[in-house]
C-alpha cells in the first residue's frame, strides 16, 4: 500500500515514523509547503520514502493530513474524489464542521475520512468510547486539554480562545464566549492541576455525534495567565517548534441502573507526539479494513476502543485512569447490557 | 447620639452572631475527608484486553 503525508512538523513526521515501522505501508510519499522540509524528512525515512510537490500528483490509497488546518478541506475533498482514504489531524472547530460534509461523498464512494485523529479530539473520543462501556448511559461528557504540539497546533489553540466555543446542552448545541468558563482541572502527574476555559474546539462536535443520548458535552483548554490576557491579539511571540509535555482528560458522568457513576480517564505525552501516533494508527488501521465504517467520523465511532487504545500504549502512549482511592482499586466491571 | 449607638449595637451582634455560627459549623461541620489516598493510575495492556 502506498500513503502519502501532508505536512513534515511535528505531528506529520511522527506519524511518518510510525507508518514506516508497519511492513503494511510499502510506500510513503511526504510533502510539505515547504518543500525543503519535505526532502529532510524523507532522507530521515530511508528508501521507502519519496518526496512530491503535491500530494494530489502522487499515487497513493490514502493521505494523512498534519498540514495547517486551513489547508485540509480542500485536500481531503479532492483525496474523497478520488477515491483515497483521508485521515484528518485538525483540531480546529471550523474545519472540522467542512470536514464533517464530506460524509456523504465518503460514504457513497465507501472511503473513510476519519476525523480529529489527533490529541485532542482524538485520543480524548478514544478515551470517551473506552469509558461508555461501564455505564448503562452516559449524560455528559467533559473534555479538558491542556499543551500543543508543533507551532501550527499553536496558532490554533491561540484562535481557539478567540472563538465561540460549542457545548451540548440538552440536545441544543449553544454557543459560549472562548476563554470563558474557568474550571480547575486536575490531568495526569505531573501535568497536574491546570485552569481550563472553553474555546472553539472540535471535540464536542465529535463526541456528540458518537453519544446520541448524551445530555451535556463540553470541552475546555487549559491556559496561563499570559494567554488570558494575550488572546485577542496576535501572537506576540513565534510559537514553540513543540510545545513540550500535554495531557488530556475525559471526564464521563452516568448512569448505571438507578446509581449514577463517574469516571475519568486521561493521557499524558507530548502532543505532537500522541497526535502522530494516534494519525499513524488511524491509517493503518484503515489499510488492515479494521474501520468500523466508512464516511467522515471521529474515531469515538471510528475504532473499536481497547484495541485501538491497546496498540497505542504499545507507541509508547500513557493512559490513565482517575481512581479516587484506593489506589489498588481495580477497573470497573463493564455493566451487564 | 442614639441612632449611631442602636448602629453599632446592631452591628456587633450581627458579627457575634456570624461568628458564633462559623465557630459551630468549624467545630460541628462535617466536610467529610478528602481523599489521602489513589490518584491517577496508568492503563496496562491488562486493564485493555
Amino acid at each position: 500500500m502506498r500513503l502519502g503525508i501532508v505536512g513534515c512538523g511535528a505531528v506529520g513526521a511522527r506519524a511518518a515514523r510510525q507508518v514506516l515501522a508497519s511492513d503494511a505501508v510499502e510506500q510513503l510519499v511526504v510533502c510539505d509547503t515547504r518543500h525543503d522540509k519535505a526532502v529532510t524528512l524523507a532522507r530521515s525515512l530511508g528508501e521507502r520514502a519519496t518526496v512530491v510537490r503535491d500530494v494530489r500528483d502522487a499515487v497513493v490509497d490514502g493521505v494523512v493530513l498534519a498540514c495547517d488546518s486551513t489547508a485540509q478541506f480542500t485536500l481531503a475533498r479532492d483525496s474523497v474524489a478520488r477515491g483515497r482514504f483521508v485521515v484528518s489531524t485538525s483540531d480546529s472547530l471550523e474545519e472540522v464542521r467542512l470536514l464533517q460534509t464530506l460524509d456523504a461523498a465518503a460514504t457513497d464512494r465507501g472511503v473513510a475520512v476519519v476525523l480529529g485523529a489527533g490529541f485532542a479530539p482524538g485520543l480524548t473520543c478514544v478515551l470517551a468510547n473506552l469509558g461508555r462501556q461501564w455505564f448503562d448511559e452516559v449524560d455528559e461528557i467533559h473534555i479538558a486539554k491542556v499543551g500543543t504540539g508543533g507551532p501550527s497546533c499553536a496558532r490554533t489553540h491561540h484562535r481557539a480562545f478567540r472563538g465561540q466555543a460549542l457545548d451540548w446542552r440538552d440536545g441544543a448545541w449553544i454557543q459560549r464566549r472562548g476563554g470563558s468558563g474557568r474550571e480547575l482541572c486536575w490531568f495526569p502527574d505531573p501535568v497536574g492541576g491546570r485552569d481550563c476555559y472553553r474555546a472553539s474546539l472540535a471535540d464536542t462536535l465529535l463526541l456528540v455525534g458518537a453519544f446520541p443520548h448524551v445530555r451535556r458535552v463540553s470541552a475546555r483548554v487549559g491556559a496561563t495567565r499570559r494567554d488570558r490576557l494575550t488572546m485577542q491579539l496576535p501572537m506576540l511571540t513565534p510559537p514553540h517548534p513543540d510545545g513540550g509535555v500535554g495531557a488530556v482528560r475525559v471526564e464521563l458522568r452516568g448512569r448505571i441502573g438507578t446509581a449514577t457513576r463517574v469516571v475519568v480517564l486521561g493521557a499524558i505525552d507530548r502532543p505532537g507526539v500522541a497526535a502522530g501516533a494516534v494519525a499513524a494508527q488511524a491509517s493503518l488501521w484503515i489499510l488492515d479494513g479494521r474501520l468500523a465504517r466508512t464516511g467522515a467520523v471521529g474515531l469515538a465511532e471510528a475504532v473499536e476502543a481497547k484495541p485501538f487504545l491497546r496498540e497505542l500504549v504499545t507507541r509508547g502512549v500513557k493512559a490513565a485512569i482517575f481512581d479516587g482511592a484506593p489506589r489498588v482499586h481495580a477497573l470497573p466491571q463493564p455493566s451487564p447490557r | 447620639m442614639k441612632p449611631v449607638l442602636t448602629l453599632i449595637r446592631r452591628a456587633l451582634a450581627a458579627v457575634g452572631i456570624a461568628g458564633a455560627i462559623a465557630a459551630i459549623l468549624r467545630v460541628r461541620g462535617s466536610g467529610g475527608v478528602p481523599p489521602q489516598s489513589g490518584g491517577w493510575r496508568e492503563l496496562t495492556s491488562r486493564d485493555l484486553s
